[in-house]
């Protein structure tokens, strides 16, 4: 019984191909843009959360003449032969600064880390002031951080708890960071002041050690702002009280870029949200005239017996099945399209200083089933009113109306 | 078996209330073969209607075997539709989609009753209409009087105690009327199924054992 009344839909269906293929068409349209629209903007979602958390920092203070990199997102000393103290910050008692982070920061060559000519930079943070580096990990060991211990870039190979020797020296991979965006970090090594100064001795061989491995010394501060102090007003008060430093502000207009983005989201949920609405009263205004077409075959199936719920269950197949396909085929459009420009978005994105992060899988999924679902129940919602109806009158009229 | 007491219809129209059978008393006994004549427009297709359970009077009543089938609720009634009643439409009435096996066992699936072996009665029914090399044809494909046949079949699959048939050689050319016609009255002789049926050949009328005549909606004398 059951596949005959599924056969019933389907034949209906392809009764009138091209109705039922622009129907089909409409609700693969209508689903395909709420599944990519509700993937994306949960991934921009997510991808700017990380980015504000986990680029904390609003400044970055350091030495005069050092090389700063803010193309990205990230506020990124570069290394090099300056150093500050590394109190000295502290010292000059910045009102309009909040956390402070300082960092260490050396390139080194021929340290055992990845292939054999790769330069690595090793950066140095203390752990109980960092607020830059482990908001990023991903995966970690089910331990505090230790003295010899290391993280690694997203794009460094290394199994949580191997051993990774650094100038011949054993380290233990505690963790490892999320894709950041930022090159030098994606393949950075990070550590605390004391395992990066344990290494003193052995980075640069005899010749000059780097100065910033000495205690006391760093290559730069990430800095925040207090509440409610602006860019200008802790530049002013660093530069007056600190010699022979830079101030490096995040990029503003970044900032401005993100807000854009956050309004240009809402303006995409709003127009998904139209979309749907017109979407569901299409499905509904089709579905009371496909019903109406088809009285004196439901009065028919009631003359010779099908209970109401039966009669019901038929239009019912036959909208879910026109809108659950449509909503499948959405589906995977929407799948291919998002592959499809997947590298200009990504590297958009990234341009703009937003790090772009999908979604994990599982949530994909979920957001897939619920466009399918949702675009069977737009079919169920549309084609119960009008088939309720229907049912309900006598089957006399039903045959003689439509005949 | 059949009995029909005040039976009223009326319809309402943009024009007002019209009122097709006008209170019917109407009694027919178990194994019978009743007549109902009348002119077009008297109301005799309403009070199939009412009798097969198609169209809710609006006064009387329909008892059939004991059951006052408009008592019922509404799945009770679909359910006493299907296995106590047989129905013949004036016009063709298959499902176009369903190939005539299909539709005539379509009945016997949508009464649930998983024992019997519904496709081999549904071809066994085909073959003795005369259609045993149509099973897999849509009616898109047959004549008239083939999908007026296989409607015969389709009404015949749940061994109905009544069945009505309401002009169902009215668009049929003479032979092919003749044809149906013994089918209908070799049911009504062999299986005792018993049969009312509306036609306007009075030739075929003065074969019943009972003759109804309508006119204006009430019985004329
Ligand atoms: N659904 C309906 N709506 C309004 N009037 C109807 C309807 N069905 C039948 N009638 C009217 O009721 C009368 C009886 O019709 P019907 O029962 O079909 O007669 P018959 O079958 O004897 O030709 C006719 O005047 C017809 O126009
Ligand atoms: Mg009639």
């Amino acid at each position: 019984m059951r596949w005959l009344l599924l056969s019933l839909a389907l034949q209906n269906l392809g009764r009138r191909k091209a109705r039922s293929l622009l129907l089909i068409a409409a609700v693969a349209l209508g689903s395909g843009v709420v599944f990519t629209g509700a993937v994306l903007m949960q991934s921009i979602d997510r991808s700017m959360a990380v980015g504000f958390t986990r680029l904390g920092a609003d400044m970055m203070v350091v030495p005069e003449g050092a090389l700063t990199n803010i193309a990205a997102s990230l506020l990124v000393v570069e290394p090099s032969e300056l150093v500050l103290d590394a109190d000295v910050l502290a010292k000059a008692r910045i009102t309009s600064l909040g956390r402070i982070a300082a960092q260490k920061i050396v390139r080194v060559e021929h340290s055992g880390i990845g292939s054999h000519h790769e330069s690595a930079d090793l950066v140095g943070f203390e752990p109980a002031q960092d607020f830059t580096v482990q908001p990023w990990l991903v995966e970690k060991l089910n331990r505090p951080l230790q003295a010899g211990d290391v993280i690694l870039g997203a794009a460094r190979d290394g199994v949580l708890g191997s051993q990774l020797l650094i100038f011949g020296k054993p380290h233990v991979v505690y963790g490892r960071l999320g894709r950041t965006g930022v090159g030098t970090h994606e393949r950075g090594v990070f550590m605390s002041f004391a395992t990066l100064e344990a290494l003193r001795e052995a980075i640069g061989g005899h010749g000059t050690k780097p100065a910033v491995l000495a205690p006391g010394k760093v290559t730069g501060f990430l800095a925040e702002l207090a509440p409610g102090a602006t860019p200008l007003q802790a530049r002013f008060a660093i530069l007056s009280n600190v010699k022979g430093v830079k101030v490096v502000a995040g990029d503003t207009t970044l900032s401005g870029i993100r807000q854009g983005l956050a309004a240009l989201l809402d303006g995409i949920l709003a127009l998904m949200v139209l979309m749907f609405a017109s979407m569901a009263l299409m499905v509904s205004v089709l579905f009371s005239a496909i019903v109406t077409e088809r009285r004196s075959e439901l009065g028919l199936l009631k003359a010779i017996g099908a209970r109401r719920g039966q009669v019901l269950g038929v239009m019912v197949t036959e909208a879910v099945l026109a809108t659950g396909i449509g909503g499948i085929l959405g589906v995977v459009l929407g799948v291919l399209v998002m592959r499809l420009f997947e590298r200009s978005l990504v590297y958009y994105l990234e341009n703009v200083g937003v790090p772009f992060l999908w979604i994990d899988l599982p949530r994909t999924v979920a957001f897939a089933v619920g466009a399918i679902v949702l675009a069977s129940v737009i079919g169920v919602l549309g084609v119960l009113y009008p088939a309720w109806r229907a049912s309900r009158r006598d089957a006399y009229d039903l045959v003689r109306s439509g005949a | 078996m059949l009995s029909c007491r005040a039976l009223r219809k009326s319809y309402v129209t943009e024009r007002g209330e019209v009122l097709a059978v006008g209170g019917i008393d109407l009694d027919v006994e178990a194994g019978r073969y009743a007549a109902i004549i009348g002119r077009s427009g008297s109301g005799k297709s309403s009070l199939m209607a009412m009798v097969g359970g198609l169209s809710r009077p609006s006064d009387g009543s329909v008892v059939i075997d004991g059951t006052d089938i408009w008592g019922l609720s509404d799945d009770k009634l679909a359910a006493f539709r299907n296995r106590r009643l047989g129905f013949v439409f004036q016009f063709a009435s298959l499902l176009p989609t369903l190939r005539l096996v299909d539709n005539v066992a379509l009945p016997a699936l949508l009464g649930k009753r998983g024992d019997a072996d519904i496709y081999g009665k549904a071809a066994m029914l085909l073959g003795r209409m005369g259609l045993g090399d149509h099973l897999d044809a849509y009616p898109g494909e047959c004549s008239a009087g083939e999908q007026r046949r296989a409607a015969i079949a389709r009404a015949l699959i749940n061994d109905p105690v009544l069945l009505l048939a309401d002009e169902p050689t009215s668009d049929l050319d003479e032979q092919t009327e003749i044809e149906i016609m013994d089918e209908l009255l070799a049911v009504n002789r062999e299986l005792g199924t018993t049969l009312v049926l509306v036609t306007h050949n009075l030739a075929l009328a003065e074969q019943a054992e009972q003759i109804v005549h309508i006119a204006g909606g009430t019985i004329a004398p």
